[in-house]
């Protein structure tokens, strides 16, 4: 009983090597593939022809949002839920609000970049057929790894190894699902 | 995507930095994997002799901790010397200083990030965990202040039995946001660092229990590139949301003093004054507990004295800034024309707190003055000390503006003289006692330094482009 | 020790030879002359009104010499290498300084006009100006001034001079003498700037005070000068110069900080209204109250608006850091703005019941602005507009932001 394999994954020294590897997978049309490092090389994504993070989106939203909900908590709780005047000042005082609705604003930002990065990176992840290979530990040591998945439509076992092993790469090896 | 190809003629430059000839960021040329062992060192090794008698004595000193808030929650906070005049006392003044101490770790994880000053990448992570232990320490003065701990809920805006809701126009609301925002980002940003490091302690854990985890909370990290796109994103966001936190937080802290309409207390300069002093007193802070940690640990590759020196120098402009502040301040108090405010300095330099005040001038003004000195930013003994003496300043700092403002009531007939008891200052200490046990544990079970930003300024990190510069033309998103 | 440099083509660091560039110094001469004259007449009648129009105008100009000047020594202060392709137009900017030493004399002379606290008659029925008099005082005032443009001379000269002398000789040395002399520069640089604002502006009000005040002043010359380094480089470029030495890397990074210091600016303006507002002291309070109570309300939303709401939300677009017109407009917008906000603090002082638009405003702003446009070119026609031999110049000409 043969399985489809989940795909194949090769093995770097150096940035460099992976860094043209990479742009040679991308030239070839390759979609369903990644590049693994243990630490980010700038830049990379230009070589993977990946488009910009859209986290950023996500933290404009939740922050404006953030600083909507502060005010707007203080405003309601200040002038509907419990108007009492203090100090002399009106009910809705927005001079003292404003700390309150920036910190708010602050919290509703950083949420949005911790959850849009977990979610536009799909973590938390359980298990990944990565993990089967024992030599993809050393990703987050001092390896550099590509892998190309066997959803793609340009994979081919033989050919794209040869093509990984044609960039270079000191180990190429298939990846069970 | 246009990009433009330069007709300039640049080669890169060699060395970093052609002035200086900057030592390298990590000494000794390390490969990648050595800065993996060098810092997972201290989390698979059989823990120093050193380490289990310092956590016994910070657990000493958490339970002296423990006895001080129990014997105040029997009692009451009749323990304390707070009284009126000065009715905030100590804790007020703890809680000033652990707060300014937790800015440091923002300070260099997202201001110096946003400079791209990358010497931070070998010191951020502890000066992070520090933040928050600091925080943490801070949060427990203002909750027992209350005397009544159980009604602390109040505080916070929850619909409740008696339909009260917070008064938001009163600054020390501002603070409960403030403060436990400001613990909530600073975790979140300290554990999204975290994740690829838990990564790497998961990948090479020895047994099952380690792996199960170190593998929880790295959450599936698998370094790709499509992940780590997001994650510098989100990175850079975080950092950029937390430079003007940081701001706001400690500007807040000012707030309950400067809103007042207390001489000594109100003005205008105390917001970035506060942040300026809580940068400096965090700094100090970070320099005391890596000279200690780089000794047991064995990193002087890592942390060498390239990123000291760096430090040390923070530390002068900002004591420089705290200075220009002292200054502004008594210019002004006399310029305003307040006799009232006047005496309030007058007070504070000549008064019967005199020793206090120049205490503090002596320990944030005069002694860090050494650090004109690059032999001085450059020698561990001298950091070491210059550092405990601006930790003292700066408590003093707070203990000045806090006890003097007050002791010297507008009615004569008030005045009075301000003594802590036994009690203040078990509670204090005691909160060292939290601070170092949290720091103690951190260094054992995390990794004290960033292992995938370390590898990320190693000269071999840095992927060297045939083509000479490509510039992103105009509205180009090249980079 | 000489450094290699990357060479420059010439073309690209001189002033570019057609265009308006090279008739500034003639043009902007005559239209300044013009236009102080022009003052000069309008003030004939009530000199109050014309001085303290001129006193906008002067300051407006002065703090982007005193913005340059912080750039510059900045720059140094923390080995900056990114910017080294731009600092040169920072340097052009800050030596101009001298000329405002010169164009102080009209205030010096009419300081009767505009300062309360001069009118003896006044502080003889004021206790407070009577115990302010030791530094509220006419020839100290004056010494002051004197002191204030000699440390602002002295450094923007010295700064100038000495890296326009590494373009000939290429010596690192000079850089290195320019940092270790940087954390002095910057320190009287922060002390005169501060007793300055307090003296120019704090003063038009002599019973407010406010400790803040030498950071707010500072907080907005320092977004003038950023959004004037953009339009210079900008309108340098357009006209052929800085080919390639000023990418739009450098432009994102000043975009950046022209943010950062729009942000900084509010919340230094924020920290000031509301703990002034919060403690409601009358002493205090008075300013606000000038500027809310009053047809001077309007003005006070439209800078809280203009100076920060609108360039934050526009400048946090990373689009618009890389562009032209974007970068462009928002530069003119932001130094309008910095122009109302000094306008804001000085001319309540004068029309108290609200804005009172005159000829005067709008000459001494042709006047100042024409010579400092004068010298300004004048300066950057001698010799290179970027540091050609300094040894972070690779470094600048490779920056990428990340």
């Amino acid at each position: 009983m043969s399985k489809q394999p989940w795909g194949i994954l090769a093995e770097f020294h150096t940035p460099e090597q992976l860094w043209k590897a990479c742009e040679r997978v991308r030239d070839a049309g390759f979609t369903h593939w990644d590049a693994h490092t243990p630490f980010p090389i700038h830049g990379l994504e230009r070589a993977m022809g990946l488009k910009r993070s859209w986290v950023s989106m996500v933290v404009l939203v939740l922050g404006l949002g953030g600083a909507a909900a502060g005010m707007g908590l203080q405003w309601w709780a200040s002038t509907q839920a419990y108007p009492l005047v203090v100090s002399g000042k009106p009910l809705f005082s927005w001079p003292a609000f404003v700390p309150i609705m920036f910190e708010c604003g602050v919290m509703g930002g950083a949420a949005g970049a911790f959850l849009g990065f977990l979610g536009l990176s799909k973590l938390p992840q359980h298990h990944h057929p990565l993990f089967n290979s024992k030599r993809f530990e050393r990703f987050s040591d001092d390896r550099f790894f590509l892998s190309i998945e066997s959803t793609d439509p340009e994979f081919d076992p033989e050919g794209t190894a040869w093509l990984l092993r044609s960039q270079g790469a000191d180990h190429v090896e298939v990846v069970e699902a | 995507m246009a990009e433009a190809q330069s007709t300039l003629e640049v080669s890169e430059p060699v060395d970093l930095d052609p002035i200086e000839r900057r030592p390298d960021l990590i000494e000794g040329n390390p490969s990648f994997h050595d800065i993996t062992e060098a810092v997972a060192r201290p989390l698979e090794w059989k823990a120093p002799l050193g380490w289990y008698l310092f956590l016994a004595f910070s657990l000493s000193l958490l339970g002296l901790l423990g006895v001080s808030l129990a014997w105040l929650i029997w009692e009451g906070t009749g323990i304390w010397g707070n009284n009126v005049p000065v009715a905030w006392g100590w804790p007020i003044v703890n809680f000033v200083f652990w707060v300014g101490i937790g800015h440091a770790g923002t300070l260099i994880s997202a201001v110096l990030f946003l400079f791209r000053q990358r010497w931070r990448t070998s010191i951020n992570r502890t000066a992070e965990a520090m933040t928050l232990f600091a925080v943490a320490c801070a949060l427990i003065f203002p909750a027992i202040h209350t005397g009544r701990p159980w009604l602390d809920y109040w505080m916070f805006p929850v619909p409740n039995q008696m339909s009260l809701w917070p008064q938001f126009r009163s600054p020390l609301m501002w603070d409960i946001f403030a403060v436990n925002i400001y613990g909530t980002v600073s975790l979140i940003f300290w554990y999204l660092g975290l994740i690829p490091d838990l990564a790497t302690m998961r990948d090479r854990s020895t047994t099952v229990l380690k792996q199960r985890i170190y593998g929880l909370f790295s959450l599936g990290w698998r370094g790709s590139h499509r992940q780590w796109l997001h994650y510098e994103r989100a990175y850079l966001l975080l950092a950029g949301l937390a430079t003007p936190l940081v701001l706001s937080v400690h500007s807040v802290v000012s707030f309950d003093f400067a809103t007042s309409q207390l001489p000594g207390w109100h003005t205008t300069i105390f917001p970035p004054y506060f942040v300026a002093g809580a940068i400096f007193s965090g700094l100090a802070m970070v320099i005391t507990l890596m000279v200690i940690c780089r000794v047991v640990f064995k990193m002087e590759h890592i942390v060498n004295m390239l990123h000291f020196d760096r430090m040390a120098k923070l530390i002068l402009a900002t004591g420089t800034i705290v200075g220009y502040a002292y200054a502004t301040e008594f210019f002004v108090a006399w310029y305003s024309g307040n006799i009232y405010e006047f005496f309030a300095f007058k007070n504070r330099a000549l008064g019967p707190f005199a020793w206090a005040y120049w205490t503090m001038i002596t320990c944030n003004v005069v002694i860090p003055q050494v650090f004109w000195f690059k032999k001085a930013r450059r020698s561990i003994a001298v950091l070491f000390v210059v550092s405990i003496f601006v930790n003292i300043g700066m408590w003093f700092e707070r203990f000045v503006i806090v006890v003097t403002s007050l002791h010297r009531d507008f009615m004569p007939s008030s005045w009075d003289y301000f003594t802590p008891t036994f009690w203040d200052i078990a509670t204090f200490l005691g909160s060292f006692g939290l601070f170092f046990t949290l720091f103690t544990l951190f260094v054992r079970f995390v990794p004290m330094v960033a292992i995938a930003e370390v590898k990320g300024v190693l000269p071999q990190a840095h992927v060297h482009h045939h083509n000479p510069i490509v510039h992103g033309s105009q509205g180009g998103r090249g980079q | 020790m000489e450094i290699q440099t990357p060479s420059l083509p010439s073309d690209r660091v001189a002033l570019p030879n057609q265009g308006i560039w090279r008739r500034l110094p003639t043009l902007g001469m005559a239209i300044g002359v013009v236009g102080l004259l022009l003052t000069g007449l309008l003030g004939k009648g009530h000199p109050a009104d014309a001085l303290h129009s001129y006193l906008v105008a002067f300051l407006f100009f002065l703090s982007l010499g005193l913005g340059g000047l912080f750039f510059v020594v900045i720059q140094f202060l923390v080995r900056a290498g990114w910017s080294v392709t731009i600092r040169r137009l920072a340097e052009h900017v800050m030596a101009t300084l001298p000329l405002f030493a010169l164009l102080f004399i009209p205030i010096a002379l009419g300081i009767h006009e505009i300062y309360h606290w001069t009118h003896a008659d006044a502080v003889a029925h004021d206790p407070i100006l009577q115990h302010k008099a030791p530094y509220l005082d006419a020839g100290l005032f004056h010494l002051r001034a004197i002191v204030y443009f000699v440390i602002w001379s002295a450094i923007g000269l010295y700064y100038w001079r000495t890296s326009r002398r590494q373009d000939e000789i290429g010596e690192a040395s000079i850089t290195r003498r320019l940092q270790n002399l940087s954390p002095l520069a910057i320190i009287l640089y922060g002390l005169s700037q501060t007793l300055a604002a307090f003296d120019w502006l704090m003063s038009l009000d002599p019973h407010w005070f406010s400790t803040i005040f030498g950071v707010y002043f500072f907080a907005g010359s320092v977004v003038g000068i950023l959004a004037v380094l953009i339009l210079l480089a900008l309108s340098l470029q357009r006209a052929g110069a800085l080919h390639e030495l000023v990418t739009w890397e450098h432009y994102h990074d000043l975009g950046k900080l022209l943010f950062g210091f729009t942000v900084f600016w509010a919340y230094i303006a924020f920290s000031q209204f509301m703990l002034i507002w919060y403690a409601n002291i009358p002493e205090e309070t008075e300013f606000f109250a000038a500027r809310w109570n009053t047809g001077w309300k309007s003005t006070s939303i439209a800078l809280a608006l203009g100076h920060f709401v609108l360039p934050f939300f526009v400048l946090l677009l990373r689009d618009v850091k890389r562009q032209r017109l974007g970068l462009m407009v928002v530069s003119i917008w932001l130094l309008a703005m910095h122009y109302l906000d000094l306008y804001w603090l000085v001319m309540p002082n004068l029309h108290h019941d609200g804005p009172a638009l005159a000829l005067a405003d709008v000459t001494s702003l042709i006047g100042v602005g024409g010579l400092f446009l004068a010298v300004l070119t004048r300066l950057m026609a001698k010799g290179a507009l970027v540091p050609m031999k300094d040894p972070r110049l690779a470094e600048s000409l490779l920056f990428e932001n990340a």
